[in-house]
């Protein structure tokens, strides 16, 4: 299991950032999708604020959460499907194993869903014997390479064509060929063979609709139409906020959703799922159980600064726009989501104290919240999770951040409130500094905390004169012009 | 009686809201509405179209549909539509082996087609997804389900209606009915779709309004599985390097039938 703490994240981004494969293959990603993206955006016929119309209706689905939720596990019912509401993961996990085991099921086809990834399924399937594929090929590639999506919507796009190319000769058996059609294609006929054996699909949800009570998702690939549509039982498992009042609401949702994902005007295959198939239909699964996850989501809902990151819906749209993204990649965050949304929902999901680094790790430039389909203001949620883990708050439990900060920070403040204070500073430091060592007129080191600065770059010194001096200076030889 | 796991889960998120009381707000977010006098007039301002208008919406759908790999035939009449039917089977070549076969569903449209007879003159066995349910023992249903699904994984060809195509993206909406798998439009290497020119409609926004207003559709709602389907299957999961034809069909065809109306 890896970890989103302080020296593994710094290890895992240098590393990814001496990874040539990796390198070229974020700009790729970013470089196609980040501009399509905003070009998509800025075509919409209702204009541009349309995103902003989007975080609205999300915001107003998270604050009347409840009544969503219950209206639409009302309407599943009613259509003979089963709802389960789940604490947590484990109560997650647990609901599925025992579906599983009442439908007698051996093998579980996936479709691609980052809840799962979250609570760990495929692990829990497998520990009760049950065979579970991924049947997305960027997670199909994944799994049989044993590691973790490194991308929300491409999760394998650090791998070459020769890596999956032996992967594939190795695992599938199939001659070694780094030709992307054949190794879909190579894909296609193995996974056939999965999808029609499967005894239970288990999928996501992007957005389901408490008017219509529709769960619907949203690929391109068709795996998850295959996995929602042949096995005997159909599993959903959606994060609780996920969700919207309205039909008409979901219509603005999923053309963001797709713009967002993929730069798409809509995905390839959109299923609006409300039950299975009744007994007069001719195929669909029997049984059809929704799974409601909480799994920490209704502490969020708890904290009124923070809840608006609920109102995201996975697209990655921030992941192809970030400047941290782009240079260290996903597997550096160390969590199921990466990127900026990772940054900020990582901690909140794991305690804040478990994932502290991601939100420092961000630069606050913006770019995440103007690719949001849905406007999030991402950068004003990383500076609340960054203020809360240094001030302290007692609902998430962290302790106000460490003595040193804090007395550094008090004693600068008593410094610049003083003019003569703050003089007196500046002259010792710019004394001090000539015993540093310099190249170029630059500092190349600096000792204590500042070597934080230097660790990477040089840093200036301190002019010999001063500004407020050198001001001095000309306002008298310029006889008092300015 | 909602079990304890519930009403746990529901009293924490309405604590989080700040109502632990379960207050209700006034959200009429969930209320069936009827259609506002401005729904009103853009839903018969659709159905008002004249033939130039939606010829000219069947162009869009026509130019949207290349980069989607989706082919748009042009046909007059039922009889033409068959034909072009026909001509996709007999250029067509099984992509797992085994001799062809065809698959329908059963729908006016489709059945009017006569695929049996025709597709009988090449030789070619045609079925309706339509394994007679009705009035089965469930075992008996199972059993017919799995025959039924075994006709539609050896077809090469499946064929369809829709109940709307969207002319903005290239898009397909298709309800779940008795006769019409799912499967049809998914397992066969080709999905050929067919629908009249009327059933097009302008974008997305169009499409839901009559999803949610269309007095034919009203009663049934979205059905238990509505699918949009906007072209082949793709990715661009390996170096981002998009490759048609993954999961779903390989090859779609969409043929409109410009002449007749629906019955």
């Amino acid at each position: 299991m890896m970890s989103a703490k302080a020296p593994d994240y710094r290890a895992r981004a240098r590393a990814a950032i001496q990874d040539g494969t990796l390198q070229k293959a974020l700009g790729g990603v970013q470089q196609r999708l980040g501009p399509a993206t905003a070009a998509l955006y800025a075509q919409l016929p209702e204009g541009p604020g349309l995103r902003q119309t989007a975080h609205d209706l999300r915001m107003q689905a998270v604050m009347n959460l409840d009544l969503l939720l219950e209206a639409l596990a009302d309407k599943v019912r009613a259509a003979g499907g089963h709802v389960y509401f789940a604490a947590d993961a484990q109560a997650a996990t647990d609901y599925c194993l025992q579906v599983a085991r009442d439908h007698k099921v051996r093998r579980v086809v996936k479709g691609k869903s980052m809840v799962t990834e979250e609570i760990a399924l495929n692990r829990a399937l497998e520990a009760a014997g049950i065979e579970a594929v991924e049947t997305d090929l960027g997670e199909y590639i994944i799994q049989l390479a044993g590691e973790r999506p490194s991308h929300i919507i491409a999760p394998a796009i650090h791998k070459t064509r020769q890596q999956v190319g032996r992967l594939f000769a190795e695992k599938l058996g199939i001659p070694y060929t780094e030709d992307p059609p054949r190794l879909t294609q190579a894909a296609r006929k193995a996974l056939r063979a999965k999808f029609l054996a499967a005894d239970m699909g288990i999928s996501g949800c992007n957005l389901a609709i408490a008017e219509t009570g529709h769960i619907t998702t949203v690929s391109n690939e068709g795996n998850i139409r295959m996995a929602t549509t042949l096995p005997r039982v159909h599993v959903a498992i959606m994060g609780m906020e996920r969700i919207v009042a309205r039909l008409q609401d979901h219509q603005i949702l999923l053309r963001l959703l797709s713009h967002g994902a993929a730069a798409q005007k809509v995905g390839g295959y959109v299923s609006f799922i409300a039950a299975a198939a009744t007994p007069d239909q001719a195929d669909g699964p029997e049984a059809f159980h929704l799974v409601v996850l909480d799994n920490g989501r209704s502490r969020i809902l708890a904290d009124e600064d923070l809840r608006e990151i609920l109102c995201c819906l996975r697209c990655g749209a921030c992941l192809n726009v970030c400047p941290v993204y782009g240079k260290i990649g996903g597997h550096a965050y160390g969590t199921v989501y990466t990127g900026p949304v990772g940054a900020v929902l990582s901690p909140l999901l794991a305690g804040l104290k478990e994932g502290r680094d991601l939100c420092l790790g961000e630069t606050l430039c913006g770019a995440c919240q103007q690719a949001c389909p849905v406007n999030i203001n991402l950068p004003r949620l990383l500076l609340a999770l960054r203020q809360k883990m240094t001030e302290g708050d007692r609902s998430w439990g962290v302790p106000a951040a460490g003595g040193r900060e804090r007395a550094a920070m008090r004693a600068w403040s008593w410094v610049v409130a003083s003019r003569g204070r703050y003089e007196t500073l500046c002259r010792l430091l710019a004394a001090l500094q000539r015993c540093l060592p310099r190249k170029a007129g630059w500092i190349r080191w600096a000792p204590l905390d500042f070597r934080g600065w230097t660790f990477s770059r040089d840093l200036k010194p301190l002019a010999r004169e001063r500004f407020v001096e050198r001001w001095r200076r000309t306002k008298k030889t310029t006889g008092g012009r300015s | 009686m909602k079990a304890d796991h519930e009403s746990a889960f529901l009293g924490r998120v309405r604590k989080a809201l700040g109502r632990p009381g379960g207050v209700r707000p006034a959200w009429t977010g969930l209320r069936g509405r009827d259609a506002d006098a401005a729904t009103l007039a853009e839903l018969a301002r659709i159905r008002g179209r004249s033939r130039e208008e939606r010829l000219g919406l069947l162009a869009r759908l026509e130019s949207e549909a290349v980069p989607l790999k989706l082919t748009v035939r042009r046909v007059t009449d039922a009889r033409q539509a068959a034909q072009a039917v026909v001509d996709l089977v007999a250029a067509g070549e099984p992509e797992w082996g085994g001799a062809k076969r065809v698959v329908g569903w059963r729908h006016p449209l489709i059945t009017a087609l006569d695929l049996g007879a025709r597709l009988a003159q090449l030789a070619v066995p045609y079925s309706e997804s339509d394994p007679a349910l009705e009035g089965q023992s469930s075992e008996d249903r199972r059993e017919r389900r799995a025959a039924l699904r075994r006709e539609v994984a050896d077809a090469f060809v499946g064929v369809t209606a829709a109940d709307y195509a969207v002319a903005a993206t290239g898009t397909l909406a298709l309800k779940t009915r008795p006769g019409q798998a799912r499967s049809v439009s998914l397992l066969p290497t080709t999905h050929v779709a067919v629908i009249y020119l009327e059933q097009i409609v302008a974008d997305l926004r169009e499409l839901y309004l009559l999803l949610e207003h269309d007095p034919g559709g009203k009663t049934e709602g979205l059905t238990n599985c509505l699918t949009f389907i906007s072209g082949l299957s793709k990715t661009g999961d390996i170096e981002f390097i998009m490759i048609h034809g993954v999961h779903g069909p390989r090859e779609m065809h969409l043929v409109v039938i410009t002449d007749e109306a629906a019955p």
